[in-house]
Order: C-alpha cells, then structure tokens, then sequence
C-alpha cells in the first residue's frame, strides 16, 4: 500500500497556527512534565529564506495569497529549480524528488528572515574581503583532491544541516527525541545527531570547536531554547566566522507543528543580528538511514572525471597544430 | 547556458520564490553532456544506497559482447517513502536508459529517463500510485 501523500491541502490549520502562535492547549507533556516537542517533522516549504524583491514591505500574505503562492511554487518541476544542472542531472520526478511530491509546512510569511525587510543584513567589509579570500584560495583547485570537494559533496555535513536547520530540498525530515535532561535531534540529511543538554551545564571551554558547535538548552515557559557557540572555522553558515552565536526556539502550536526560529550573531560577519522563522510540519515516520558514506561513488566519479579532463588537455596540447 | 538561467531567474522572479533545488553533488562534474547515452538492457540488479541508487544493467552490444552499466538515481529514502520495495525492479526486467556516461570514460551514466521496454516509465512515471506527482484521492 502506498502511503498517501498530502502536498498542499493541510494548509487551513497550519496556516492559522502559524499566524497566531500561541501555546497548544493543554500544552502537550512528557511523562515527566516537559513541554513535549517529540516528534518527527518535515521542514520542506514554498517560504525562501529572503524575501523576493517583489514582496518589499510584505511580510504575511493572506490566506489566500499563501494558497496561491504555494500552488505556484508547487508547480515549478525541479527542471526548472535545477537551473544549469538541469542538463545531466537525472529526472526528479522520476525518483520522487519534486516538492510537490512531499509534504510541505506552509505558513503566512513571505520569507523565512523576519522583519520588514525580509533579507539577511549585509556583509561585513571584513566578511566580504574574507568571502572572497575562501573563494580565491580553491579557485582552479577545486578538483585536486576530495578535500577541495564541498563538505556535503564529502559526505560530512549537509550544506542545510546547521544548525540552523534549514530545508535540504529531498529528504528534508528530522526527529526531535526528549529525556530527564537531554534533547535529541537527528536531521536525515546527512546523519548528525545533535544532543542538547538542558541540565544547565555550562558550554564547553572555548578552545573545543566542533562541526555542529556546543549546544545548550533551557526552557522559557513552553519554549526550548538553545544557544550553540563553539563552531569550527569550517561550517561557516553563510560566510559566518567561528565564532558565530546561534539562539534557536522551539515551540508547539499545536498537536502537528512546531515553530522554529533562529538568531544567527556575528559581528564579524553581519552588520547586525538576524532571525529567521520557518515551520516544522509533523509527518508519518520513520526517519530513514541516510549512509551517505557507503555509497558515495559520486566523489570518486568527480575526481576521475576532472583526471581525464586534464589528460585529454595535455593530449590536445601535444597533437600537432 | 546564460539564457537558461536567465529563464530561471525570471520565473522565480514573477512567482516571487522558489526555493532552489539542491543536489548532493555536482552533477555536471560528474556526468558529460556531449556523451549522451541511451541503452537497452536487462536490469541485474539496484543497489538501494545512499546518497543516490544505482542500477546495474547488462548491455549487449553489436558485436554481441555483454556489457554491465549502472545508473545513477535518486535517494533509495524517497522511492521507499513512495511505496517502493527491492521488489519494484526486479533482476531480468528489460529497460530503456537514456542519459549522459561519466566524464571518466567508464560505463556508468546519470539516468535522465528509465522506462521498462513497454514503454512504461520507471518508479512514479505508472509503475505505481504517485505516477507523475499526482496523489491519490
């Protein structure tokens, strides 16, 4: 039996959720009387991070604006949100992979930044020199060896993975799991498990620096909140330093959605702190294993592919003129 | 090239936002636009792995030998999701690739389009309830 599948018709509720978060009521409990976030969610959405030019000074469509705009989105086929890959890429739809084949949490908001702007603030000088500086430094090495391969191309980190947790485009699923203490989440793409201590235990020394950073919970009423510092200079959320300082907040809606908000702070890398709010549709489980190592012929593929580019090069450069 | 984005750019500019689809690798690194390929073959078998499915197809060429490709697909967590089991392709079944070979020059390709030798297509294009994107009522 195939499961069904439900695009866009789930709208009504999430959508008045969304509008007017308040508290579930009765709030959902743990056994042992937490706010319970338990569950397993969908990020997938129509919403983009930025707000389209288009949409200046608007910050919530209506309901039937949303309706609208997710039916448009929907039916962009991933030929189309593909671009240039488009052309050697295999079909999406063929494999499940169009958005319009999962899904989706939808919400008013016109993009997932907030405010009236709706876009992530500038660069930095500092961080534009240092954008640029990354880039300089792999530019015509980019298939030298896999470590000038991307991170999620690696099998390490998946480029949404965060936190913040963004959408991943397929599979973009997570599992939230409480205990006396602790919250889990795991994201499918790509196999992290982030364990978030809610015991009030400080954050680790400032010299341990790790891919998905130290993060550390609270409860505000009905709210988790997490701080996460201590990053790597590696991850680097949209340009951010090592020191980037993420606030995340968790809060139930209602009996199948969560909303999600991040504070992303870098001085050195944005003129001013940013936040960005999107939701966490519940789905039928379970999350899948996602062994991205195991299969990753990819990166072999890639590698040899650019081996023989340059062979048949120093072939042409030898054949007579 | 240029004109296709342009293209892009342009729709999500009228719809106002389309999230960018995101791909696990570069495809176009991996797989070569000027060697399209399109082959008929009896399926040996499908490696359900991430980050991506692979099938395995024996290939008789003119001169009668035999010889094995594979073919990448999408995430094995998506066609489970869809209803899919290993049951789906099963070993012997006679299908159509037509796609692009590796830039390394070895017998494995992207599958643009699969389809068993009836014409049927592969996974959602009739092979089960999901064809195409549609949902059941």
């Amino acid at each position: 039996m195939i499961r069904r599948l439900m695009p866009v018709a789930l709208a009504g509720a999430v959508l008045a959720a969304l509008a007017f978060p308040a508290p579930a009521d009765p709030p959902l409990r743990t056994p042992d009387g937490q706010p319970d976030l338990q569950g397993i969610y969908t990020n997938a959405t129509v919403v983009p991070l930025e707000r389209p030019a288009n949409l200046k000074g608007k910050e919530f469509y209506t309901e039937a604006e949303a309706a609208e705009n997710a039916k448009k989105v929907l039916g962009i086929s991933s030929w189309e949100r593909l671009g240039s890959q488009a052309e050697v890429h295999y079909n999406m739809s063929q494999f499940g992979l169009d958005l319009s084949q999962v899904k989706v949490a939808l919400s008013l908001r016109t993009s997932m930044v907030v405010g009236p702007e709706g876009r992530v603030p500038p660069l930095t000088p500092e961080a534009q020199k240092r954008q640029a500086e990354r880039g300089a430094r792999n530019r015509g090495h980019q298939f030298d060896s896999a470590e000038n391969r991307p991170l999620q191309e690696r099998c390490i980190m998946f480029s949404t993975e965060g936190p913040p947790m963004l959408p991943a485009g397929y599979n973009s699923n997570l599992q939230i799991v409480q205990g006396r203490g602790y919250v889990a989440i795991v994201q499918e793409l790509i196999h992290s498990t982030r364990i978030i201590p809610t015991d009030g235990s400080p954050h680790l020394a400032p010299g341990v620096r790790q891919w998905m950073g130290d993060s550390r919970g609270h409860w505000e009423g009905d709210t988790l909140v997490v701080d996460t510092r201590n990053f790597n200079d590696k991850t680097a959320f949209r340009g951010s330093t090592a020191n980037l300082h993420l606030v995340e907040r968790f809060t139930r809606v209602d009996r199948d959605t969560v909303l999600y908000e991040f504070t992303a702070d870098d001085p050195a890398t944005w003129v001013r702190p940013w936040t960005a709010q999107l939701a966490l549709a519940k789905i039928e489980g379970p999350i899948l294993e996602y062994a991205c190592h195991e299969g990753n012929l990819g990166l072999p593929h890639t590698l040899n592919g650019a081996r023989e580019a340059e062979k048949a090069a120093e072939e042409a450069k030898k054949a007579p003129k | 090239m240029q004109s296709r984005w342009m293209a892009v750019f342009a729709i999500a500019g009228l719809i106002g936002s389309a999230p960018p689809a995101r791909a696990h690798h570069a495809f176009a690194a991996e797989f070569d636009v000027n060697r399209p390929i399109k082959l008929r073959g009896i399926v040996t078998k499908m490696d359900w792995i991430n980050p991506h499915s692979w099938i395995y197809l024996d290939v008789k060429g003119k001169d009668g030998k035999t010889v094995t490709w594979m073919i990448e697909g999408g995430s094995p967590n998506v066609l489970v999701r869809m209803g899919f089991s290993k049951d789906a392709l099963p070993p012997g079944s006679e299908i159509v690739v037509e796609g692009f070979q590796a830039k390394d020059g070895s017998t494995r390709g992207v599958g643009k389009s699969l389809a068993f030798a009836d014409g049927r297509k592969l996974f959602l294009g009739g092979s089960a309830p999901g064809a195409n994107g549609e949902t059941e009522k």
